[in-house]
């Protein structure tokens, strides 16, 4: 008998060049974006109520709570950023105590999301949090808050992640992310814990690992003795280390979250094996006091900007009241918010399309038609009809208008309108670049409307 | 690709010998005559009947650079080119390829474009508008009253291109040599990592330099005049262009810190999948090359006076900044460094016997902002400073070329390159007039 055995090939997935979050459209799209994208657009920070739904004891003496939102919309955030939450540790009539904890889960599955708690003995909340909040338990949140996240858009996304201990927390929330999304990516992950089994998520990014060939993941033991199975790295963090999981560390994003030592630590490291500090992004996990003030500061900067928002929104939503299905009135918060540069310049366009008047009171008026043209520079008001090409009766009412082939080739007779609408069946004359920009030939071009032409 | 359009007549309305009888004799004794391992005797560089048969025996025969795709980023985009007394309009067409056209209009020979660079739908020649496509072809012509003038027989002419790693190359000649595809195939794996497809012009620089386009060159293929580069000697090792044997004792050290920076690159290159070995075929073939990649000084990323990087965006697809800089010379005109974070190229257009321009463009990723990602005049410093030291020296051959006193000098051993240059330059020159 012959046994014959094949190997499982696994093809290699076709994707897209740049690593993209998939909001990211929403946000440079000119148009309105539909409002359940623009509910999903994570750009500033709201004050909303959370219940609990699950919760998941996870190693290292970390849990996972995860939540759902009250209102029933999703939460919009960037992976990395985190929630400063009340807690009502001293009782629903006492003041509750506020604490920020990172997001664990990924902006991509945005209808729950989940927050990992270490629990801190010695502390006052984390304790707390580990006994009470349960499925039923309902939070005052307000965030997202942070500005340690992955870009919107990278054309290189090739990253190193740095944690220790429960400063994975953030850093699995990118790793989610990134193994939830298409395109190219190339992602190192080092992930330093005190004892073996001490590593949160151990299995999800085992399998993160296997599965997605974008993400390696290494493990190291800080400084404790080692137990004789354990097959992975040793050591408090090193430059070595560095260029052993990723030799290509210098062209890297290097996105770091973990206890001050560490980080300050890495700091040092980084700078040595080459990487830019520009490329060096960290989060202080367990912050000294002056961290702590940058959160506070964040979070009372990110409080005034919830109330703004949802004052304006309170105004939209009774603006809108009678024409918004009910549902939607509470996604309207985060609809209130982009005015992309293009939009605005879009609307400015518009309002001089149809309100900048021209006063042609004293221009010379030329013509018979149904449809006058406004030419400012010569001074002349021409009226024409619908079907007429534009140059000839402009040339001979008086407006100085260079033309040659008059065929919509050459391009000499371009000139540019202020308002109004032309059809053009040129040859080539004009880019399509220059129409967009307004300009057009008058040899081959109707008037479609009123104009207004500088010429 | 060939050559369509019309009827070629080229061999009509020229005087058969441009050069008399007697100085074609005297001009192909100084070829022959010619001491190997010296530079060339002075009317090589002075004389303007030598240089006419420069631009006809090299840059209306060989393949030459033009300019890069960057350069001419979007469908309609053109530049315009000279070397010598041809120019050529280079331009962007709407399905992404490159056409090089004569930049003659038909009619009475005026320049089409006259800009240096521009974007266009047709192209129209500015003194009596004929205008022609983007292929060429004349579409228009007022001819009131004309009944027998045919538009199909004046198209623009057209010239060969070649597009290779976002690189320009264009060949005027009517059937330009055959080795240029097979050296492509030699650069190409260096050059294609850096995508210049993908970048942007960052800044572009025009000196004209009063010099015969030769000392130009010369003077680019060597570094032992390197100590009059201070800014550049930050970068590149002072131990360039020597090998073990010559390394004097005070540059020992040096030469081990440039040893141990070399083991390094060619580690991460391997790694990368990046080719570093050295290519040198300079005079070996028409389309003389040499390509390597060699590490730079300090961090080793880039021109800087640290080697850190110039800007924080990499090119194309790379993975570290630090790759050194893989270094490109192409006879008879061109030069280019390749850096993981910019690249240089360096485009020679000889005008006269002379005087000559030299073209610097510098290419960033174009999701580079400036002064966000890169500080244009940090880019541009090294190369800024050493373009207007080197046009002092190519100035000072060129005067010495010129006076009574001069006389061909040796070419030391690390100048081996100007000497395949000028080899090169002979032999090409030889089977013109042959």
């Amino acid at each position: 008998m012959t046994i014959t055995t094949t190997s499982i090939e696994v093809p290699e997935p076709q994707r897209v060049r740049d690593f993209v979050m998939p909001w990211n459209h929403t946000l440079s799209a000119n148009g309105p974006a539909a409002n359940a994208a623009r509910a999903l657009g994570p750009w500033h920070p709201q004050e909303f109520m959370a219940e609990c739904v699950e919760t998941i004891p996870e190693a290292g003496g970390l849990k996972t709570f995860v939540f759902r939102r009250l209102d029933g919309a999703p939460l919009a955030f960037r992976a990395g950023q985190y929630l400063n939450i009340a807690f009502p540790i001293h009782g629903e009539d006492q003041d509750p105590v506020d604490r920020s904890y990172s997001i664990s889960s990924a902006p991509t599955s945005p209808w729950t999301f989940s927050i990992t708690v270490k629990r801190d003995n010695g502390g006052l909340v984390s304790p707390w949090i580990h006994d009470h909040v349960e499925p039923g338990t309902v939070l005052d949140m307000l965030g997202p808050v942070g500005a340690f996240h992955l870009p919107d858009v990278e054309r290189r996304p090739r990253y190193l992640l740095l944690a220790a201990g429960a400063g994975i927390t953030p850093i699995m929330s990118m790793l989610r992310t990134i193994h939830a999304l298409p395109g190219r990516a190339d992602v190192v992950v080092l992930y330093h814990g005190a004892a073996p089994g001490e590593f949160g998520f151990a299995k999800e990014l085992e399998y993160i690992a296997n599965v997605d060939d974008r993400i390696q993941v290494f493990y190291s033991l800080g400084d404790r003795s080692v137990p004789e199975n354990w097959e992975w790295m040793l050591g408090r963090l090193t430059a070595q280390m560095l260029e052993q999981v990723a030799p290509d560390a210098n062209g890297r994003q290097v996105y770091a979250c973990g206890p001050e030592g560490y980080l300050n630590h890495a700091a040092d490291l980084l700078r040595k094996v080459g990487v830019d500090d520009t490329s060096v992004h960290m989060e202080f996990f367990s912050g000294d006091r002056k961290t702590l003030l940058e959160y506070q500061e964040e979070i009372s900067l990110a409080e005034d900007l919830a109330e703004e928002y949802a004052e304006e929104a309170a105004e939209q939503t009774n603006h809108f009241a009678e024409t918004q299905p009910a549902e939607l009135q509470l996604f309207q918060p985060a609809a209130t918010d982009i005015d992309t540069e293009a939009e605005v310049e879009a609307e400015a366009v518009a309002d001089a399309d149809t309100d900048a008047p021209v006063d042609d009171s004293d221009f010379t008026s030329v013509g018979e038609g149904t449809l006058t043209l406004s030419f400012i520079k010569s001074r002349i008001k021409l009226r024409i009809d619908p079907t007429e090409r534009i140059l000839g009766p402009a040339q001979r009412a008086g407006v100085r208008i260079g033309a040659n082939c008059q065929e919509g080739m050459c391009g000499s007779c371009k000139i540019v309108k202020i308002s109004g609408e032309v059809e053009m069946n040129h040859q080539g004359g004009i880019r399509a670049r220059e129409i967009a920009s307004g300009k057009f030939l008058p040899c081959c071009s109707t008037a479609q409307s009123d104009m207004v032409i500088d010429a | 690709m060939s050559i369509t359009s019309n009827p070629s007549r080229t061999s009509r309305g020229k005087l058969s010998s441009t050069v008399p009888a007697e100085q074609l004799a005297e001009i192909r004794e100084l070829f022959e005559e010619r001491r190997k391992g010296f530079s060339l005797d002075a009317p090589f560089y002075t004389d303007p009947t030598i240089f006419g048969m420069d631009m006809q025996g090299i840059f209306q025969k060989n393949w030459l650079f033009a300019a890069s795709v960057a350069e001419l980023p979007e469908p309609g985009d053109y530049v315009t080119v000279e070397y010598g007394p041809t120019s050529l309009l280079i331009m962007r067409k709407d399905d992404g390829g490159v056409n090089v056209l004569h930049n003659v209009c038909r009619h009475r020979g005026a320049r089409v474009l006259t800009a240096p660079s521009g974007s266009t739908g047709n192209l129209v020649c500015g003194y009596h508008s004929w205008t022609y496509s983007p292929e060429g072809d004349l579409i228009h012509a007022s001819a009131p009253g004309e009944t027998e003038f045919d538009k199909s027989c004046f198209g623009l002419k057209k010239a060969h291109s070649r597009v290779y790693a976002g690189l320009i190359f264009v060949c005027v000649a009517d059937e330009p040599p055959t080795d240029f595809d097979e050296v492509a195939k030699i650069f190409v794996p260096y050059l294609e990592p850096h995508d210049l497809g993908r970048t942007k012009v960052a800044y572009q620089q025009n000196i004209v330099e009063e010099g015969n386009w030769k000392l130009v060159m010369e003077n680019n293929r060597e570094c032992y005049h390197c100590d009059g580069h201070p800014e550049l000697a930050c970068s590149l090792f002072p131990t360039w262009g020597l090998t073990e044997g010559i390394v004097p004792s005070h540059l020992e050290e040096v030469w081990d810190r440039n040893k141990q920076a070399e083991n390094s690159l060619e580690e991460r290159c391997r790694r990368y999948g990046l080719p570093y070995e050295v290519v040198e075929e300079l005079d070996t073939r028409i389309a003389g090359i040499r390509i390597s990649r060699e590490p730079l000084d300090g961090e080793g990323e880039s021109f800087s006076p640290d080697g850190h990087r110039l800007s924080k965006k990499l090119l194309g697809n790379l993975r570290d900044f630090r790759l050194g800089r893989c270094s490109m010379h192409l006879q008879p005109n061109s030069w280019f460094h390749f850096l993981g974070d910019h690249v240089i190229t360096f485009g020679v257009f000889p005008i006269n016997e002379h005087q000559t321009l030299v073209r610097t463009t510098w290419l960033v990723a174009d999701d580079a902002v400036e002064g966000e990602d890169y500080d244009l005049d940090k880019l541009t410093h090294t190369w800024k400073q050493t373009n207007i030291q080197d046009k002092a020296f190519v100035e000072l051959c060129q005067q010495g070329a010129g006076s009574p006193a001069y006389e061909p000098g040796p070419y030391m051993k690390s100048e081996y390159q100007v000497e395949a240059f000028i080899n090169w330059y002979v032999q090409r020159m030889q089977e013109h007039m042959a």
